[in-house]
């Protein structure tokens, strides 16, 4: 087990070290000029246009470019963005708190319901029960989730005005204590109920088809041939086997942790890593994008990790392979 | 004194749009420490015979009717709770593909320990781990199968765990459904040996399913011929697979290849099992038998009833002869 750990550990680093050189590439490569973004004007005055080359580097080899900004890297220092001037570190920083508050909490939700109505429906297959969750979960997997959310908006807080619209605690308070968890939650609310149905609807098809191929399995037979009661075979045996499946998607759901819901972010204006991306796209702010990219590829090389240790934890036949 | 009565055993399997008649009206009687061969072709009803004794046919997709009496336990009439009493304790089986037989997320020894207490509640820990080794050793297994997982097991190391479990508790009637087809000869003659042996200890009886007819004359007592969901021939083995009355144990016996004396053409039963969601007239074999007449395709034939505890279902089986033409003994 110590082994495998070792050897997930050095492909996630490889990983990691990889995307650093394509994050720059890519920038590199991807059309349009920063500087004239920079000066506010369609086209600068060559004097102004040299200058801000020459203070962020622009003017040397891109090889150069890249061995400063490893350098930079190594020290912790994710460069200065364009616009707002400010350390990119401490920006993310600012912002991916309320980000992994909104993403964490709806992905644990959604697995446990989507998992929980997915073992339900395979176990009383065919029910009535399962035919109406199996239907809306194409329902809800094939709605767009800014729709969804756009929608969740007019009833709850427009029509009903029970819900904020928008925003992370509301602007014109200023709650402490328990009043401010209160105020964050209802905030939260509406984002996470428009996450949670869109994902749902993964995990339930996950858990249920698993399950259902589980059970047809021949061990399952023997198991009953043995007189085991159907709620012993399934609690330990089923389960057991079928929760793999679940657990790679929740994995690569978690990897796109940071960015998966950056959509559900805009719609609700939700202070964290969505719109802030975005905007650094719109506006070329290349080092805070390049910042965003090496979080993002840092979360997925540690999500795998994680993901294959729990897998080869439970299944026993990863770790057989691997020798 | 009968030991397992078998009694009109008929299974219904439930389709979309038909229904199957797997096992139609089958009969048979054994006596403890009786072993019983019961052969035929993929699809002939065999397994779910197995299935229908061991009452592990869903309750959704299948019907059994008809009555299975073990001593004086009627099977079909007992309760669900009560059918777990009697599972692995008077009925235990070993099942093809042992490869699959186990959860390959659990450790052989953890699978063993849990399936062992289900009918010994009490049992302490430490005596529970000795009961499984000696079980383990029984079936010449060395004691680290305990701590392994089944895929660090080869087929033949599954097959005695298989062997293993279904002995665990001194069952009274094993079923072996297929249990040795999938390994090598050599494997497949040891481990029936020590199921032979251990059998002998036991005072177990016997149901082999299989389609392996040298299997059942090198270990059963007695055989039963399966055709499409019928026995159309059964008795003791020493008569009917040395002596074959009905055309299709013949062309059976005839199927198998020989190691012995000339080369010789193997001759295969044409066309296949038929579609048991029809109703078939007459016999069920007349659309493949070389002997077929027109009586065959228009009414079944009774189970005649021989001496030896021999029965054959065939028009021409008169008087312990096989008579095709008439006066004239034909023999193929």
């Amino acid at each position: 087990m110590a082994n495998y750990i070792q050897k997930r550990i050095i492909t996630g680093i490889l990983i990691i070290v990889v995307s650093i050189v394509l994050n720059f590439t890519l920038i590199k490569l991807s059309p349009g000029d920063p500087i004239r973004v920079l000066s506010g004007q369609d086209s600068p005055s060559p004097q102004m246009q040299a200058e801000l080359t020459a203070k962020y580097g622009l003017d040397q080899s891109v090889f150069m470019q890249f061995i400063n900004y490893v350098g930079n890297l190594a020290k912790g220092d994710l460069g200065v963005s364009i616009l707002s001037n400010q350390p990119v570190l401490k920006m993310i920083m600012e912002r991916i708190g309320p980000t992994l508050l909104l993403a964490l909490t709806t992905a644990i939700i959604a697995l446990i319901i989507g998992t929980a109505l997915g073992i339900y429906c395979a176990r009383y297959r065919g029910s009535r029960f399962d035919n109406i969750v199996s239907g809306s979960s194409y329902i809800f997997d094939s709605m767009p989730n800014f729709w969804l959310g756009m929608m969740l908006i007019m009833i709850f807080s427009s029509s009903l005005g029970w819900l904020p619209t928008s925003g992370m605690v509301d602007l014109r308070t200023n709650y402490t204590g328990f009043n401010y968890y209160l105020d964050v939650f209802k905030h939260w609310l509406l984002p996470a109920t428009t996450i949670v149905l869109v994902t749902v609807p993964y995990y339930f098809r996950i858990a249920r088809s698993s399950i259902i191929q589980v059970m047809s399995e021949d061990f399952i037979t023997t198991l009953r041939a043995t007189g085991m009661s159907e709620s012993r075979i399934f609690n330990k045996y089923v389960f057991k086997n079928a929760i793999l499946p679940t657990i790679t998607v929740f994995g690569i759901n978690l990897a796109y942790i940071v960015t998966g819901v950056a959509i559900v972010e805009i719609v609700f204006s939700w202070p964290g890593m969505g719109s802030f991306m975005l905007d650094a796209i719109h506006r070329r702010d290349y080092p805070l994008l390049m910042g965003i990219y090496l979080l993002l590829s840092i979360s997925v090389a540690i999500m795998m990790i994680i993901v294959d240790v729990i897998y080869a934890y439970l299944d026993p036949r990863i770790l057989y392979k691997e020798r | 004194m009968v030991f397992l009565n078998v009694k009109k055993l008929n299974v219904e399997y439930y389709t979309k749009n038909n229904s199957v008649h797997a096992v139609q009206d089958i009969s048979f009687q054994l006596d403890q420490r009786d072993t019983i061969g019961i052969v035929g072709e993929s699809g002939s009803g065999k397994s779910t015979l197995a299935m229908a004794i061991l009452q592990l046919i869903p309750k959704n997709t299948g019907k059994v009717t008809g009555k299975i009496e073990m001593k004086s336990k009627r099977l079909l009439d007992l309760t669900p709770s009560e059918i777990r009493e009697v599972r692995w304790v008077d009925i235990a089986a070993v099942f093809q593909k042992s490869m699959n037989a186990l959860s390959p997320v659990h450790r052989v020894g953890n699978q063993l320990s849990d399936i062992y207490r289900l009918h010994e509640k009490n049992i302490p820990h430490k005596m529970l781990k000795q009961r499984i080794f000696q079980l383990l050793d029984m079936v010449n297994l060395p004691s680290h199968v305990y701590k392994a997982y089944p895929h660090e097991l080869s087929g033949g190391m599954m097959q005695r765990v298989s062997i293993a479990l279904g002995l665990m508790h001194n069952p009274k009637l094993l079923i072996l459904d297929e249990a040795t087809t999938a390994l090598d000869v050599v494997t497949q003659t040891q481990i029936l040996k020590e199921l032979m042996e251990l059998e002998e200890k036991m005072g177990l009886t016997r149901i082999m399913i299989t389609h392996d007819l040298s299997i059942v004359a090198s270990s059963c007592k007695k055989v039963a011929v399966m055709y499409s969901g019928q026995i159309v021939e059964s008795g003791f083995v020493k008569d009917v697979l040395y002596n074959p009355l009905h055309p299709y144990t013949k062309s059976l016996i005839k199927s198998v290849p020989s190691l012995k004396g000339e080369n010789r053409k193997i001759t295969a039963i044409k066309g296949s099992i038929p579609d048991l969601s029809k109703p078939i007239e007459g016999c069920v074999f007349a659309a493949r038998c070389p002997y077929a007449k027109e009586v065959c395709f228009q009414s079944a034939p009774e189970n005649s009833e021989l001496e030896n505890n021999r029965a054959v279902k065939c028009h021409f089986v008169k008087g312990g002869e096989f008579v095709w033409e008439e006066g004239k003994q034909t023999i193929v």
